[in-house]
Order: structure tokens, then sequence, then C-alpha cells
């Protein structure tokens, strides 16, 4: 049940592959140094290369100064909040703002906490062995997906005038 | 010559490594950090995790640079942010990679979620690194959120009046919970003095503890990939198994006569004991 | 590595724990939670406020359109931060010292309404925005019952939304408010009309008009205080 942590069991030749220990050790497994860093920083350098080009080719924003008084600014979040923002759409009035808001928002994080404990079968890693759980997690992410592609395209159709 | 000089240098270098292995035990705990096998087949899923691990090291690095020249007040807030973007030596590009990796941060952690979540790899006994990761994700959410205020630019203001007036509407607490967020009942200094400090202060030292307990937790139960990792074991595991129900039936044949096996499983049975 | 040594707690080591746990905790605790609330304390315990009390000038009430609300900026003095003497000080030179909170007010005339709408279904309807007769005579020196004529007819407004709070602006082609965020909309009067806000435009209560004409108002608004114990604020 509580398998030990990879390649620490018994050596390969006198284990006798059971439910309980089968995951205990990849079939194949390289050192972490020197193969896996190589990858890492493979991955690393091209984000780090990204940010440098990013960075002349399309400056970090800086808008006017903040102005609490104007009537023509139209404010817009950031583009991993997009979904959030958009959902906010969908749940006029003082109860329904709350609840939209706060209270689902909440409650999915309380379910993202809750995760290894609701899905709990030990024996079934692959997604396509565990449906249910493969389902919500598509439908999460379509929904995030949907959401985000409504805000983009509510802004884009804002009104100028 | 050169082979003299080699060698003392490296006797001097061996000297010095074992110095520090005695005296620390540093080589050792090296060693074991470096040495530590990981599966091999998902070697570049793996690389989502440390992607995420190297933006946010990018994020305090050029934090701690930003700092040099930013001033937290609302009336000389933008100013110094315009200063590091244009005066500054380099200030378009620390500026430039706080934001940037900051957004690629955003994107990795969507997809290293994404990965763990499809892979199981959650499952035990890895629960406690997923609880760990869900703290880390609204940490960073945090930080995104306080960081924006920051700029004291329109988008970043506005942006953080909606956020605050969402946390109005909580229920029951909401009143408190903006009081708490502004500072007061307005918008103005406090406001930003207190993201500042929840930003630059409060987050990060929450975040840097827990992102070490989150590759604690990773190197104790090991890395999980993916079942395809698992592929030939699992392939044994369910040989073995098949073998021991045939080894049943062939208990069951003796002491009860024939018992009702259908076609495609005799025939497949037989083909294994030719084998 | 010695072996772990587990020493018996004696009862006198339970209680020296106790106290020093008791003395550091409530040294280490009270008074930082204190200092980080301390707006909450504030606020809501004690209900001051940072902005200040007085009457803020905002502009001369002729020059409100009778079809077209305008928009009018007002600095309010706001003690926060920098304490109460640079704020209250007179004679500060610098501005950057006296921090105020500038907010846009939209002003506009009252346009009747025929018939009274449904949160959450419909709007008033109304009918056409009424100006005062007295300001194409004159635009100061208003008499007591002039001035009071006026008030009964002038809608002061905030231009924060009344959902996320957002600026609202002016929507011509419509004739409503319109905020960018989440699209609500908002009458002339400030009245919900369509849109996820779950009430009409912040009023400012306490407005009045002063004999030289100009419009004057206190940083209070027509909040309901006892709706589900929220206090949204107005920016």
């Amino acid at each position: 049940m509580y398998a030990p942590a990879t390649g620490k069991a018994k050596p390969v030749e006198e284990e006798v592959i059971t439910e309980e220990n089968v995951f205990e050790r990849p079939d194949e497994t390289i050192a972490f140094f020197p193969g896996q860093v190589l990858k890492d920083g493979y991955v690393s350098t091209f984000i780090l290369i990204a940010c440098v080009v990013l960075s002349y080719a399309a400056p970090a924003p800086l808008t006017a100064p903040a102005n609490t008084a104007t009537v023509t600014y139209v404010p817009r979040p950031e583009w991993f909040f997009f979904f959030y923002e958009q959902m906010l759409m969908f749940f006029p009035g003082y109860a329904l703002i709350s609840f939209g808001a706060v209270v689902v928002p909440t409650i999915f994080i309380g379910l993202l906490f809750a995760v290894p404990w609701l899905d709990r079968s030990p024996q079934h890693y692959n997604a396509i062995s565990r449906p249910f759980a493969s389902v919500v997690g598509v439908l999460v992410v379509i929904v995030i997906v949907l959401n985000m592609l409504l805000a983009v395209s509510r802004i884009m159709n804002f009104p100028t005038s | 010559m050169i082979g003299r000089i080699r060698t003392q240098t490296s006797e001097a270098s061996q000297f010095l490594v074992d110095w520090m292995e005695h005296r620390t035990g540093i080589v050792t705990m090296l060693e074991h950090f470096l040495y530590e096998p990981v599966p091999k087949r998902g070697a570049w899923l793996y690389t989502l995790g440390s992607a995420v691990l190297f933006t946010i090291t990018l994020q305090f690095l050029t934090g701690i640079l930003l700092l040099f020249y930013y001033v937290p007040t609302t009336d000389h807030a933008w100013n110094s942010v315009s200063y590091i973007m244009n005066d500054a030596y380099f200030g378009q590009l620390i500026r430039g990679i706080h934001y940037w990796s900051a957004n690629f941060l955003m994107a990795f952690i969507g997809l290293h979620m994404g990965q763990v979540f499809f892979s199981g790899g959650y499952k035990a006994p890895r629960e406690l690194n997923w609880v760990v990761g869900v703290i880390l994700l609204l940490l960073v959410i945090g930080l995104a959120f306080t960081g924006y205020l920051l700029r004291w630019d329109q988008d970043g203001f506005w942006a953080s009046v909606v956020g605050m007036k969402i946390g109005s509407y909580s229920p029951f607490v909401g009143g408190y919970v903006v009081h708490f967020l502004l500072g007061g009942d307005a918008v103005g200094p406090a406001t930003l003095s207190r993201f500042f400090a929840i930003h630059v202060w409060l987050l990060p030292a929450a975040i840097a503890p827990l992102i070490g307990a989150h590759l604690y937790l990773l190197r104790r139960h090991g890395v999980f990939g993916s079942e395809f990792e698992y592929t030939d074991r699992l392939a044994k595991l369910h040989e073995r198994q098949r073998m021991e129900e045939y080894a049943r039936y062939e208990t069951v044949e003796e002491d009860e006569g024939e018992p009702y096996v259908g076609r495609r499983d005799r025939a497949d049975r037989e083909g294994y004991e030719e084998e | 590595m010695a072996e772990l040594q587990k020493d018996p707690i004696t009862r006198s080591d339970f209680l020296g724990f106790g106290v020093m746990g008791a003395i550091v905790g409530a040294i280490l605790t009270i008074p930082p939670v204190a200092f980080v609330l301390s707006p909450i304390i504030k606020t809501d315990v004690l209900g001051e406020s940072d902005v200040g009390t007085g009457w803020v000038e905002v502009g001369p009430v002729s020059k409100v359109p009778a079809e077209e609300p305008t928009h009018f900026v007002v600095s309010f003095p706001i003690q926060q931060v920098y304490g109460t003497k640079a704020v209250e000080n007179p004679n500060v030179q610098d501005p950057n010292e006296k921090f105020t909170l500038r907010n846009a007010i939209w002003l506009s005339w009252k346009a009747p309404i025929k018939e009274q709408g449904r949160q959450g279904s419909n709007g008033d309807i109304i009918g056409k925005p009424e100006r005062p007769k007295i300001l194409d005579q004159k635009s100061s020196g208003f008499t007591e019952s002039e001035r009071k004529e006026i008030m009964s007819k002038l809608n002061v407004l905030s231009n924060s939304c009344a959902h996320l709070g957002c600026p609202v602006r002016w929507n011509e082609e419509k004739q409503l408010y319109l905020c960018p965020c989440h699209g609500g909309l908002y009458d002339i009067n400030g009245g919900w009309v369509g849109g996820p806000p779950p009430r009409g435009m912040y009023r400012y209560t306490d407005a009045e008009v002063r004999e030289d004409g100009k419009l004057y108002v206190k940083h209070k608004f027509n909040i309901e205080p006892g709706l589900n114990k929220q206090h949204p604020y107005v920016v």
C-alpha cells in the first residue's frame, strides 16, 4: 500500500510483481543527472530566450497612470482571469453574484483539494480506466476554454464609442 | 610538468572534496540528489514541472532586482516603473522577464496540473503533494492579483478594483475582506502599501518553503509520470495473474472433472501451455 | 547518531512550556493581527472613514444640459497612511502631501418615472429629463425654494458600477449608462435597466446647491446597510 520511493525496493531479479508493488519502480529509468537535468535545461533555456525576445518584441505594458475619476477607460483582466471574469456575466443580482463569484470558486477549490480522496482506486492511473474522473476533468477544461473564448469575443466586440 | 600539475590539482581538489564531505556531508547529499533514478519514458513530460520551478525562480530573481528602483507609493509608483522601463540599464529586460515569465508561469502551472490530473499522479501515496500543489496554485494566483496593482497604471488599478469588489461579495465577511484589502474604506495609499507587502513579502515567504515541501515529497515518493512508464511490469503482472488463474482451473478440473471453459479460453490456455 | 533519548515531561516542565507558550504566543499573535487588521477594526467596528466628511465642490449646476448627463471630477481629502496632520493642516503647500480621492460624478436632470420597473426583468419606463426653468434665467444667486427645486430634479450619481465597480460611461446611441466590464445598463436616473448589476447606480445622498450656483457633495452613498451584511464600497 505505502510504496517506498522509486528504485528503493528490492533488486529487480528477486522481485515478484504483485498488484501492490507493480508501480513501485518504472520499467526503464535514467539518472536524474545528466538525463533529466539536460531536458529540463533545454526547456528552461527556451523559456528564458522567449522571455528575453518577448521583453523587446512586446515590452511589458504600462498604461496611463491610475485615474480613479475616468469615465472612458475599459477595464480588462489578465488572460488567465478571463474565464472567471466571463463567468460573472452569468450571475446577476446580489444573491447570485455572491454565489458565482465567491461560493462556486470556493467549492471548486475545495473539490480540487479533495481530488486524491474523491478518486481513490489505487490501481487505476490510466485516464481511460477511470472514466468518471477523466470526463469531469475534460469538462472543466472545456468550460474554462469556452469561457475564455467568450470573454475574448466580448472584449473584441465591445462598442468603442 | 603538466601531468604533475594535474596530479597536484586533482590531489588538492580531492582533499577539498573530502574535507567538505567530512565537515558538511554535502557531497553525499549532492550525489543522492543528482543520481536518483527517474522514469525514462516520460522525461519530457516532467519538464512541465521543472519549467514551473524555473519560471518562479525567475520571478524571485527579477522581483528582487525590480525592488532596487520601484517605489511603493501612489505618487511615485507609476513613475518608478516608467523609470525602470525607460532609463535603467536593461530595465526593459528585467521587467520584461518578470512580466513574461509570470505569464509563462500561469500557463505551465495549468499544463502541469492537467498532466498530473490526467495521469492520476495524485493517487496514494502522493495525495499530500497534490494538496501542497493546490496551495501553491492559490498562492501564485494571489501573487498575480497583487502584482497587477503595483504598477499603478489604469490596467492594474481597475483590475484590482474589480477584484476587490468581487471580494466584497463574499457571503458574511464581504465587508471585512474588502476593507482588509483596501487598508481602509477607500482605495488610496494604504491599498498600494498593502498589496506591496503581500506581493513582495507575505506570499513569497509562504511560497518558498512550500516549493521545498513539494520537491521533498516528489523525491520521497518518486516521479509518477503515467501508466506507460510501467507497461512492461503491468504486462508481466497480468501474465502472472493469468497463469495463476489457469492453475486454479487445473486444480478444479482434477477435483471435479471437466468444468465449463469457454472455447476461446481453452484455445488460449492450450496455446500458452505449448509455450 | 546517538539513540533517541526520551525523558519524561514532568509537571513543572509542562507548566513551564505552558507559561512560555502563553506569553510568547500572546505577544506574537494579538498585536500583529490587530496591526494588520486595523482597517477592519476602524471601519467595521468603530465606523470610522478615511475619506473626509466635509463638503466638496463639484461645479455649477447650470452646466448640466437638458438631455444628456455630464460628468464632473471631485477630490475628496483622504486620510490614509500619511496620517491626520498632512490632510487636516490647511497650510500644506505640497499637493503630493495631501492625498485626495478623485471621483467622477455624473450629473443629469431627473426623468419622471411613468411606470416602476421590476429589478431583474425590466427597468423603469421613463419620460424626458426635466431641466428646471429657472436655470435658463440665471446660473447663481438662487433663492431657497429655487435651490430646493433644483435638488429635487438633479441626479447626483457615482460613476462606480454597482456590479463590480468599473467606471460607467454614457452611451448616446442607447441613451443609457453602460458599464464596460460586464455590460450593466442604467437609465438616466441611474435606475437598473439590464445586465448583471444587482441594483441601480450609487447616488450621493448628501448634496446641495448653494447660492453661488455650485453643487457640493459629501462622500456618502445610498448603500442599503442590511443587505446581506455587505458593504459594497464605492471607488
